[in-house]
């Protein structure tokens, strides 16, 4: 039970803040249907920095001493850097989507048909292998907080909901639920949040309030790019022990699904995260929860099963779904 | 508006540049000029050559590697690791070509090794060397790797050492294509043209169940109950195959002895194309923390997704192929098999002028070649130690101890002391 909470919450966190990433470029209404796009990229940069940074020996002592504090920290930088990279990265897409008026759509999929073909050439030009890997150490050992770094002895039993908080888990998921919890106040109780979505809904009257249409909509999809990004190391780090090999397994797309079942909203959002990262971790670990594996079911079925969900729910919800308005239109002034 | 325009054609041209550069990784890949970073080093060394300091940059890194072999052959012996991966010959031909099995080259296990066995030969005896990686990593067909092997033998090479059986199809046309050059055929066998044997191909494979038995009985006796085994190649790799088998009769035998019972978990999932993922980390994840305690990461780049899933839950994991203690503080043992020095075995037959003795034929190597082991030098078990592994080491050798290596028709056998959960 205890492993079913912690890896659901792994693969969900990902997701939630990606499809968060979606939100607040869709509520500006720019479409970004780059995410998958953004995340390689950022799940590349985050583990490429962790490598040179590991290549410089900067934390080697930090490492050797047991000094969790500082790898945490580590860690966060990684973070910040990958958040930094996925917004530049981006920015190709707001350029072409707000000053050159272009589809956003083909903008978003030229993106997406570009971030994994780069990140695959970067790879093999950094390090002349498929897959970019840490310099040395794998993530658990680095980056994991277990009992044992909290120095409380690994054998004691602890009560179930300190097991869950606190044993192997990673920084970052804590850190990744609250910028989620941070960003949706920002969305909806802030002067910033209410002129953003403004201009999803409707920018010629938020243009009229002297809101500048391009100056937002650059504001939400940097933002976007941002928290992509960052989706998309933490994905690298928590599930694919911290390395990059020009895939996140259609996080991106299934991040826009779960927009779309959570219906643009925060709440319904982390919902339908949790629904899904469930089903994740039911299709790759089925044969170690013994009721599914007793049923004799091909596994082929379980790990279908994320993706035949996600087409049900969407059929039977997207009818009430409800769009910003705007989004997907490049904001024209003259227009009336 | 139209310096935009410009803008964007500009970037559209770059994108599609960075997208014919990733995808179309065509046979002769790489030789990316990675010496760069190696000139430094290497021009401190060579100093007292005296090289012309007037050639450029690449030349002299070529030149500079050559001098500094003929300097160091006698003096000290090298580790692989150190010898660079690119090397640029003079006359723009490669002696030893080495074609890389699905995986990457520096897989850290079955790829790495074999090649750490080229490049420590070449490096040796001065000679040029180059790997080949065949397009399509581990969708690469047949085409692919017949590509790759002629592009090595067009590129001059004498001897192509070849990874794999999968290479098996293609080895087969370049054999016949390029009767002159000699193909080593790593954890293969005997090819043939219709009837005859292809005498310019060298078999070579291993006794991987004896190394199986080793890890498998070592981790029963070191105390371990329950067990795992995650094998790459979704159960079609005859190697990976008889590691798995070894590995179930060697805590078979262990538990007898002991007299307990002992549990394996035995999956070939999410390992078809020998790679890391996060679903083997969550799957093997799951099962450390469901009780296994040590688990047989027997395929490539798999080892990295199962190393932190042990990581992450406190578990053990036993390497494959090569030595891994390296790579993680959670590896107990491995099960090794010679690569690097059965490519170099291989490769010298060719030059000293014995090649006969080895091409047209099958050389399988076992315990009693000193071809598979467990790696006594960074040993790290306490109750099962070095002399009890080699007392059981020597059974086998002597032909005491036989272990089965008929996987196809023995596998699904009762086994005394062990239960074998197939995971599928």
């Amino acid at each position: 039970m205890v492993d079913l909470i912690q890896k659901t919450l792994l693969y969900a966190v990902p997701l939630m803040i990606v499809a968060l990433a979606g939100v607040f470029a869709e509520r500006s209404g720019i479409v970004n249907l780059a995410l998958e796009g953004i995340m390689i990229f950022g799940a590349f940069v985050g583990v490429w920095f962790v490598r040179v940074v590991q290549e410089w020996g900067w934390f080697a002592e930090a490492k050797a001493n047991g000094d969790w504090l500082a790898l945490q920290g580590f860690e966060l930088l990684a973070m910040l850097v990958a958040a930094l990279l996925g917004a530049v990265f981006s920015l190709l897409l707001s350029f072409a989507s707000v000053n050159l008026k272009a589809d956003q759509t083909i903008g978003g999929t030229a993106l997406n048909l570009m971030a994994p073909a780069l990140v695959l050439f970067l790879i093999r030009i950094l390090a002349n292998q498929s897959t970019l890997y840490m310099a040395e150490g794998d993530a658990a050992s680095w980056f994991m907080i277990k009992k044992s770094t909290l120095g409380i002895d690994s054998s004691t039993e602890l009560n179930p909901i300190l097991e869950i908080l606190i044993n192997k888990v990673y920084l970052a998921t804590y850190v990744c639920i609250l910028l989620f919890a941070i960003l949706s106040i920002l969305l909806y109780k802030t002067r910033f949040g209410l002129r953003l979505r403004s201009c999803g809904e409707n920018p010629q009257a938020a243009d009229s309030l002297g809101i500048n249409v391009y100056r937002m909509r650059y504001a939400g999809t940097t933002i976007s790019g941002a928290l992509a990004g960052l989706g998309g190391f933490v994905y690298a780090l928590t599930t694919a022990g911290c390395s990059a090999n020009g895939d996140v397994a259609g996080f991106g797309f299934l991040a826009l699904a779960v927009m779309i079942f959570g219906n643009w909203k925060p709440l319904n959002i982390a919902g339908a995260a949790l629904l899904f990262g469930l089903f994740k971790y039911i299709a790759a670990s089925y044969s170690s929860i013994e009721v599914l594996s007793n049923l004799g079911i091909s596994s082929y079925f379980y790990r279908l099963l994320p993706y035949l969900v996600t087409l049900i729910v969407l059929a039977f919800t997207s009818k009430k779904s409800r769009a910003p308005k705007a989004e997907g239109i490049p904001y024209d002034k003259g227009q009336r | 508006m139209k310096q935009m325009k410009k803008l964007l054609a500009l970037l559209l041209a770059l994108m599609m540049c960075f997208a014919l550069a990733a995808c179309g990784s065509s046979s002769d890949t790489t030789t990316t000029d990675d010496t760069s970073s190696d000139t430094t080093e290497e021009s401190s060394d060579a100093d007292t050559t005296e090289e012309s300091s007037d050639a450029d940059t690449t030349e002299e890194a070529g030149d500079e590697a050559e001098a500094e072999v003929e300097d160091t052959t006698s003096t000290e012996t090298v580790s692989a690791d150190d010898i660079d991966d690119n090397m640029t010959s003079e006359d723009g031909t490669y002696e030893i070509a080495f074609v890389t099995d699905v995986g990457s080259l520096k897989d850290k296990s079955f790829n790495e090794g074999t090649w750490n066995g080229v490049k420590l030969y070449a490096y040796e005896n001065g000679l040029s060397y180059k790997y080949y990686q065949p397009a399509n990593e581990s969708e690469a067909t047949d085409d692919d790797r017949y590509d790759a092997m002629a592009a090595a033998c067009d590129a001059g090479a004498k001897v192509v050492v070849c990874a794999g059986y999968l290479q098996e199809v293609a080895l087969t046309q370049a054999a016949i294509a390029y009767p002159d050059v000699q193909f080593v055929f790593i954890d293969g066998y005997t090819l043939y043209d219709g009837d005859t044997a292809l005498t310019n191909v060298a078999g070579i494979n291993f006794q991987e169940e004896q190394c199986g038995y080793f890890a498998g009985y070592a981790a029963v006796m070191e105390g371990y109950t329950e067990l795992g085994f995650s094998g790459g190649g979704g159960g079609t790799n005859p190697a990976c195959c008889r590691y798995g088998f070894g590995y179930v009769q060697g805590a078979n035998d262990a538990a007898a002895a002991l007299g307990i019972t002992v549990n394996i978990n035995y999956s070939w999932l999410y390992g078809s194309s020998y790679s890391a993922s996060p679903d083997l980390q969550t799957m093997i994840s799951g099962w450390y923390s469901n009780g296994t305690q040590v688990v047989f990461a027997c395929g490539g780049s798999m080892f990295s997704s199962i190393a932190t899933a042990a990581a992450e839950n406190d578990g053990a994991v036993i390497g494959v192929d090569v030595d891994q203690s390296s790579e993680s503080d959670t590896v107990i043992t491995s099960a090794m098999k010679g690569l690097a020095e059965a490519t170099e075995y291989a490769v010298g037959k060719y030059y000293d002028g014995s090649w006969d003795e080895i091409g047209g034929t099958t050389t399988t190597l076992g315990a009693a070649d000193g071809a598979v082991g467990l790696p006594t030098d960074t040993w790290s078990m306490t109750n099962f130690t070095v002399e009890d592994y080699e007392a059981l080491l020597a059974s086998v050798v002597s032909g005491e101890l036989v272990v089965d290596s008929d996987y196809e028709n023995n596998f699904d056998q009762e086994y005394s002391n062990v239960t074998v959960n197939m995971i599928e």
